[in-house]
């Protein structure tokens, strides 16, 4: 995504700056043209103006004054100029007509002259007698003719000529003088200096000296300068120049009969300057798009992570032992993925279970199978006594025997439960003692100190016998008729202790010990079955935490103790123990016992 | 995720507010951009003798492309009457004002409150007759140099020999710096040379003072030191009441010229007005442009103008400027 985000920004970047690049030049190029365009219009209108002052003096002199004796017609002369003058007094300050010694012979309007004004120094008419053949536009000055009381001095441009004029039929040289006012090109000039970018245009001589500039008293002064010298010297065109170390376009527009130049210049700053907005339009536009992009990324991101997000969320709370829903969605191989999943969590799920049933199953099976060791080896021993009994005549006993193999072995198969009933489990044993009692010819007592309140609690059948039979065959068989066997049961702390209690031998600590543990021990009487068979049917029915204790001492005795769950015997619960499933109490219903 | 989402929001964030602000830069460079606005009080700002001033000061603006406003005063005006004034224009916005100070002799005082408020650049004189330990810096000719250059030319066209001659000096005011140095200037020069000064006139003369003129002794030269003085000085010549005097002074504008032109005046020195609008427009405008650059006063250049002269290229520019 990041590198996707930099290709697009780089591409972004390289179009905004192309496209800037392009637009400049051609807004450049449109500036200069328009330039160009405004020139030509403006020196078409400048040489309508010299035009038509040009017009003025030739009307003055072939209209007025060529042809007329001053010295008679005056008066027309003064009409005629008159005439002219009021027509053009707009554009006109002047018109006067010189002899050849600089005296004044008409003016229009007519005002005083000055004392002396000195004509033939000035440079107009100087001009005008060094080339008689042309017209001669001045540069601006002062008109320096006339007697103004109003105390003005009035900035022209003169053009001038010489005329023939005739006087008492003689004709001599003179200078027509047309003093344009400066006024009229000023205003054409600032008309088109309006910009504030730094691009003006200005007026200069065919030798460069200025006419009209923005900043004409600046540049006499020496505050400012211009290039007007060598932009004299340029053809009409489009230059590149730097003057003072600034870069600028230079356009020239040579303007007709005078040789006077009209220069465009246009500083590289006003380029920029016109595309300071276009900058920041540009900046604006590519970050909007990298505002677009980033949207566009992230949406895109989004679109693309939150459907696997969602399968890895649903998969971690799978893995947390919650049971969700996992998540179908997104594009297709997130959901391919998603049911990939799915199913195989789904045929987890199937094996697992089979896997539990599969070991209930064995569990069961295993309970079955140590349940059915007892029966034969029990019914041998009993069997054994009976047969002694019957042998010895005593058939009392025998019938008491039978009566009570009889009580056993009903206990004993419990229509094929498993779990039964303390009550019946203690009623088993009692059963048994009767007919141990009477087959060791009554060598020990039995003694059953049981709390009512742990028969009606569940258990796993025949757990008591084999204990039992234990103390007789290792307790009670050495202690010539002073034998005791204690049985006593109650409950502690939500749990059954039925404890086997025997004055025999006992035995030593390591010894006691390997009774639960050591499988490949032989017992040296009994079945071989012993306690480790009825420890691992408690472990197998009510979990590792239960099973047996035995505690030992030599010369003592031993209290062997079973530690079962106080589970109220219900035909639930016991259905729920018998099924097989792992023991927990909050699976068992509650009962008053 | 979370750092995602986190990084995502902070670049939208700052992306947005990049946008937020080159929006705001553009338009208020396009539209909310407010040049300074630098205020001018001149006495009497109708007067031709400003034509020249006021051209510079526009010249400048537009340069600076910083706003100008030169107050209509109307008339002379005293130290309060000014003071006011330039109150009046702070509190519309001028950033910066040139003063030409009132004619007084608390006129620096007077100006010092303004001096607090925005800076000040006073134009043609000081405005104590202690130049030196003004706080004000000041755009103005050699005032010293223009008296003095003055009287030279006057000794040039007597060959410096003016002994036993008389003079009569004309000022406006008799307690504004510029015209004091402009007298001691001249003074400096010709009273070395034996020159006895018959009188000397300090205050304006209007027409209803006409016989004033009169009642005074005949002299051989009247030296009018400033431009209203020269005007009436030259009036008065024309009417020939100044019995024969010749006139020598100094001036800017178009009616002192005139009057040299038609030889009422046999000499005028002239201080480039223009230079003295730019250049102290400029100076403020800088010192405006630039938080740790102050105001600093100019000198300007003056021309020595004779009628033979007055219509020499390099002369024309003067007039150019006396008559925009």
């Amino acid at each position: 995504m990041i590198t996707f985000s930099v290709i697009s920004l780089s591409i972004l970047l390289i179009l905004g700056v192309v496209m800037y690049l392009r637009f400049s030049a051609s807004a450049r190029q449109e500036m200069i043209s328009s330039t160009q365009k405004l020139m030509e219009q403006t020196g078409e209108n400048l040489e309508d103006y010299l035009v038509s002052m040009r017009r003025v003096s030739d009307s003055v002199y072939y209209n007025v004054i060529k042809g007329r004796d001053f010295s008679s017609q005056d008066q027309e002369i003064q009409r005629g100029m008159n005439l002219l003058y009021e027509a053009n007094r707009d554009n006109l300050r002047s018109i006067a007509v010189y002899n050849n010694f600089g005296s004044l012979v008409a003016a229009e309007p007519v005002v005083l002259q000055k004392e002396d004004p000195n004509i033939t120094q000035q440079g107009w008419y100087q001009q005008a007698m060094s080339e008689m053949e042309n017209m001669h536009f001045s540069t601006p000055h002062i008109q320096n003719l006339f007697d103004d009381a109003a105390f003005r001095y009035y900035w022209v441009i003169s053009l001038s000529r010489v005329v023939e004029l005739t006087k008492q039929g003689s004709t001599q040289l003179g200078v027509l003088l047309v003093d344009m006012d400066y006024s009229s090109i000023e205003r054409m000039m600032k008309q088109i200096n309006t910009s504030n970018s730094g691009q003006y245009f200005y007026l200069c001589d065919g030798d460069g000296k200025i006419i009209y500039h923005t900043r004409q008293i600046q540049i006499s002064n020496g505050i400012a300068e211009e290039n007007s010298l060598q932009a004299a010297a340029y053809k009409d065109g489009v230059y590149d120049e730097v003057f003072h170390g600034e870069r600028r376009k230079v356009i020239v527009n040579t303007i007709s009969y005078t040789g006077w130049k009209l220069v465009g210049v246009i500083p590289y700053s006003a380029f920029t300057y016109g595309m300071f907005n276009i900058r920041y339009f540009s900046v604006i536009f590519l970050l909007l798009m990298a505002m677009m992009l980033v949207f566009v990324n992230r949406v895109v991101s989004v679109r693309i992570s939150s459907p696997i997000l969602k399968l890895s969320h649903s998969i971690l709370e799978y893995e947390a032992g919650k049971t969700p829903e996992i998540y179908i969605g997104g594009s297709e191989e997130i959901r391919y993925l998603g049911l990939s999943v799915q199913s195989s969590y789904e045929q987890i799920d199937k094996l697992m279970k089979k896997i539990v049933l599969e070991q209930n199953e064995r569990r069961k099976s295993e309970l079955d199978a140590l349940q059915s060791q007892i029966n034969p080896h029990f019914l041998y021993n009993a069997l054994d006594s009976i047969i002694w009994m019957v042998e010895s005549k005593r058939n009392d006993d025998a019938a008491f025997m039978i009566s009570e193999l009889a009580k056993f072995f009903r206990v004993s198969l419990s229509k094929g439960r498993t779990v039964i009933s303390i009550r019946d489990e203690l009623q088993h044993a009692k059963s048994y003692m009767n007919i141990q009692k009477i087959r060791y010819k009554n060598s020990f007592s039995v003694v059953f100190e049981i709390d009512p309140a742990v028969y009606g609690c569940c258990t796993v059948k025949l757990i008591l016998q084999p204990i039992l039979e234990n103390a007789i065959n290792y307790g009670m068989v050495d202690l010539d008729g002073c034998g005791e066997i204690k049985v006593v049961g109650k409950q502690e702390n939500g749990k059954v202790i039925l404890s086997v209690i025997d004055n025999g031998m006992g035995m030593p600590e390591e010894e006691a010990s390997l009774l639960l543990t050591d499988d490949s021990r032989i017992p040296k009487r009994g079945s071989g079955v012993g306690m480790l068979n009825v420890n691992k049917r408690i472990q197998v029915l009510f979990g590792k935490e239960y099973g047996l204790i035995v505690k030992s001492e030599l010369d003592e005795g031993t209290e062997v103790s079973i530690c079962i769950p106080a589970v109220p015997y219900t035909e639930e619960n016991r259905k729920i123990l018998e099924k097989g499933s792992a023991f927990t109490r909050e699976g068992m219903t509650e009962k008053e016992i | 995720m979370k750092n995602h989402k986190k990084m995502f929001v902070l670049t939208e964030t700052v992306l947005a507010f990049a946008i937020i602000l080159l929006v705001f830069t553009m338009f208020w460079e396009k539209n909310g951009k407010s040049p300074y606005r630098i205020s001018v009080v001149i006495q009497d700002s109708d007067d031709n003798q400003w034509s020249a001033l006021k051209y510079g000061l526009k010249m400048a603006a537009e340069d600076q492309e910083m706003e100008l406003f030169i107050v209509n005063t109307g008339g002379p005006l005293t130290p309060e009457e000014e003071k006011k004034l330039l109150e009046y224009e702070i509190e519309n916005g001028a950033d910066g004002v040139i003063v030409q100070p009132a004619p007084g002799n608390d006129t620096e005082k007077v100006l010092e409150d303004i001096k607090k408020k925005v800076p000040v650049m006073l134009v043609e004189s000081a405005a104590s007759q202690d130049k030196e330990s003004s706080i004000f810096p000041v755009t103005e000719p050699d005032n010293y140099g223009m008296g003095a250059a003055l009287a030279e030319e006057l000794l040039k066209d007597y060959s410096g020999n003016v002994d036993g001659k008389t003079f009569g000096i004309l000022t406006e005011y008799a307690d504004v710096e510029a015209l004091s140095s402009r007298k001691k200037g001249f003074l400096d020069v010709v009273e070395q040379q034996g020159a006895e000064i018959c009188w000397s006139v300090s205050e304006p003369l209007s027409d209803n003072r006409k016989d004033f003129l009169e009642t005074l002794a005949k002299v051989d030269f009247v030296i009018a030191l400033d431009d209203n003085s020269l005007q009436t000085a030259g009036k008065y010549t024309a009417a020939n009441d100044l019995h024969g005097a010749l006139v020598y002074g100094i001036g800017n504008s178009t009616e002192a010229v005139y009057y040299l032109d038609t030889d009422r005046v046999r000499c005028l020195v002239a201080p480039d007005e223009f230079q003295m609008g730019y250049q102290s427009f400029t100076e403020m405008a800088e010192s405006l442009g630039h938080l740790f650059c102050s105001v600093q006063g100019q000198v300007v250049s003056h021309t020595v103008l004779r009628k033979e002269t007055l219509f020499l290229e390099e002369n024309q520019e003067i007039l150019f400027t006396m008559s925009q």
